[in-house]
């Protein structure tokens, strides 16, 4: 808009200055009396093809292309013939038109010219088409370009993120390709690097983890197969070498079960572990673990009716429900009951007690590793057990898709309730069971 | 004379102390500290059930327990430093018949160990009636199994475990069964022990292993043999 005032203004400016010059040649070659008007008004240099008119006070209007007195703006004249230089841009029905006018005294008459501005707009509608256009022209090419040279220049960067996902997920082999760019090429190489260095780290842990199993379990199975031994022999012994035996004999059996869950641990952090998947139905289930259990007395107790059936891994399920029942045996004189019931789709298996419960700031940290419950001295008693039980349950848990938690049996916060949640399956096996050899 | 155990395991400690807790279980016991010796004791005086320990420098569990295999139905206990490796699959594949894991206790071995021979006495004995499948014919009271004109040669673990199949032709065996009536195993069981030794049993007596025509997969639930 102001390129377009701008413009007019100019074109005016330049109007106005001719038809002053215009009026003095006029003024200087009207005094000679010897010089025809037409010559004259013929020979005046116009702008922009400016119309002329001439309106003697005293004779006929002389104009070259038919103007005539209305053409005027009526309040331009009136200006003019006052005496005063004046002009008016004003809109006709063949569009914008900028009309100059002056009084010529020495030759009493007022001189007018007209200019039309049509062309000038029409320029500036065109003007402003082309730029219009250009500068469509140019987005659509700037983004069209920007999105190309920005994918090109982020496919490496979108490349080595796909990689960092596929080697997040664990495949170590995923590589990223050599680049020409030598900015990119470093990248790519320090890249490639991290991942080998992660690589050889990881294995190194699950070597680790492996070496450790094997360096801790041959003393182990010297010591299993020695105290075996010793109580075989333990009538034959004196009291005090029974107590030791007897004293011998249940440390190494937690040991045992701490270098277990140690283990089990270290798999399940390495990313090793592979479930070993079986159908079963689960009353049937929890009470062979629960007669296998320290606690073997235990009931399992359900209100659903008809068949309730689980796909996982039974030795891990039976390790978590163990560890289950003996964080109760241990913190709470032992389970009340395990309580099956199904929620939607999937399965709760509660472990159950009547002990001081958990306290509600205790509930998730008491499934970390090596945490015992027991900010609160009064609820739990902390010597007891390692912190590795509920911790691998949480993990088993997680690996069936699955997870744990636990709440207060009353609103004073006094027994726990442990739910394992798992994901169950509908299967109707009243076909194949008649098949089935039993 | 008692029941004969050779145990190979290169820890000389751990060997010591198995032997003395297996002989106070009552079996008597042969020891070797590597394969190689192990291959010599074994013919100079045939065990009637050999514990290998895995793990041994030279002469690996594996090799001992494949070279074994070659022509001796000896019941095998494997020993594996750990259960969910693809050593205890690797194991049962090279023959073997059961695993323990290390650190075991010696009665729990004992009770393994009786199971076996339970087993391999039974396998003779039976009293089921001889049956016939397509070509494959299996007599109980012989311990002999045919297909066609040809002798199949099974370990002890693999007839009973043809056996168990063909006393119900038609009717399917979880693993859970097949670990308790095979291997005397409780509700716990190592259900890869089953599979393993179903896909060995194939190898002997399908005609193509690959797409068994007699032991058959029911999936989810076990197997059996088609009738």
């Amino acid at each position: 808009m102001l390129a377009q005032a701008q413009l007019l203004a100019e074109t005016e400016g330049l109007a106005v200055a001719q038809m002053f010059n215009n009026a003095a040649d006029l003024r200087r070659d009207l005094q000679l009396e010897s010089a025809e008007i037409p010559d004259i008004l013929e020979g005046l240099p116009r702008t922009n093809n400016a119309e002329v008119l001439l309106l003697p006070a005293d004779g006929e209007p002389r104009s070259l292309s038919g103007l005539v007195i209305n053409d005027i703006p009526t309040d331009l004249r009136a200006l003019v013939v006052q005496g005063r230089a004046a002009s008016k841009r004003s809109q006709t029905e063949s569009g914008g038109q900028f009309a100059a006018g002056v009084r010529i005294a020495e030759i009493n008459a007022e001189y007018y010219e007209i200019l039309s501005l049509t062309d000038t707009e029409a320029t500036l509608a065109t003007l402003r088409r082309i730029l219009i256009g250009a500068s469509v022209t140019a987005t659509i090419l700037g983004a069209g370009l920007g999105y190309y040279f920005a994918r090109r220049l982020l496919l490496p960067v979108t490349n080595a993120a796909q990689a960092a996902e596929a080697i997040a997920a664990g495949d170590f082999d995923t590589r990223l390709d050599e680049q020409s760019d030598p900015d990119l090429a470093k990248l790519t190489s320090s890249f490639n690097d991290m991942v080998e260095a992660l690589r050889s780290r990881i294995q190194r842990d699950e070597r680790f983890a492996s070496d450790v199993s094997h360096e801790l379990r041959s003393p182990l199975m010297t010591l299993a197969a020695s105290v075996d031994v010793l109580e075989h022999r333990r009538a034959e012994m004196p009291e005090a070498a029974q107590r030791a035996t007897d004293l011998l004999s249940k440390d190494l059996m937690r040991f045992q079960r701490l270098v277990e869950d140690l283990l089990e641990i270290s798999r399940l952090d390495a990313g090793a572990v592979e479930l070993d998947t079986d159908t079963f139905e689960v009353m049937e289930f929890l009470r062979r673990v629960v007669a296998q259990s320290t606690t073997p007395d235990v009931p399992v107790v359900t209100d659903e009716p008809g068949a309730l059936v689980l796909r996982g891994d039974k030795r891990r399920l039976q390790q978590a429900i163990a560890n289950l029942l003996d964080n109760a045996r241990k913190y709470a004189g032992g389970s009340t009951q395990i309580f099956v019931e199904r929620h939607a789709d999937r399965l709760r298996i509660c472990v159950i007690d009547d002990g001081p419960g958990v306290d509600p700031a205790d509930r998730v940290r008491i499934f970390d590793r090596f945490s015992r419950a027991g900010s609160d001295a009064g609820r739990r008693d902390i010597a007891k057990g390692v912190g590795l039980g509920l911790s691998l349950v949480a993990e088993h848990a997680r690996l069936h898709g699955g997870r744990i938690w636990v709440d207060g049996l009353t609103p004073t916060g006094s027994g726990a309730r442990f739910v394992l949640e798992l994901p169950g399956i509908e299967v109707d096996m009243t076909g194949e069971l008649e098949e089935l050899a039993l | 004379m008692g029941t004969h155990i050779l145990t190979v395991e290169d820890d000389e400690r751990i060997r010591q102390a198995v032997k003395l807790a297996l002989e106070e279980e009552g079996w008597d016991v042969t020891e070797a500290g590597t394969g190689e010796s192990a291959m010599d004791r074994f013919s100079q005086d045939p065990p009637d059930v050999v514990l290998i320990d895995i793990n041994l420098p030279g002469m690996d569990g594996f090799e001992v327990c494949r070279q074994l295999r070659r022509d001796s139905d000896v019941p095998i206990i494997m020993v594996t430093a750990r259960a969910d490796t693809h050593d205890v699959v690797a194991g049962l594949e090279a023959g073997a018949d059961d695993y323990m894991t290390k650190p075991f206790a010696p009665k729990e071995l004992s009770a393994r160990i009786r199971a076996m021979l339970r087993r391999s006495r039974n396998a003779e004995q039976g009293n089921m009636q001889r049956v016939k499948v397509g070509e494959l014919e299996i007599s109980p009271e012989e311990g002999l199994v045919t297909q066609g004109d040809d002798e199949v040669h099974l370990t002890k673990t693999e007839f009973k475990l043809l056996c168990e199949l063909a006393s119900q032709p038609g009717k399917v065996f979880s693993r859970e069964v097949l670990l308790e009536r095979v291997w005397g195993y409780d509700y716990f069981g190592d259900g890869r022990l089953v599979d393993v030794h179903i896909r060995r049993l194939r190898t002997k007596v399908e005609p193509d292993a690959a797409s068994p025509r007699y032991v058959v997969t029911a999936r989810g639930l076990g197997y059996k043999l088609q009738p």
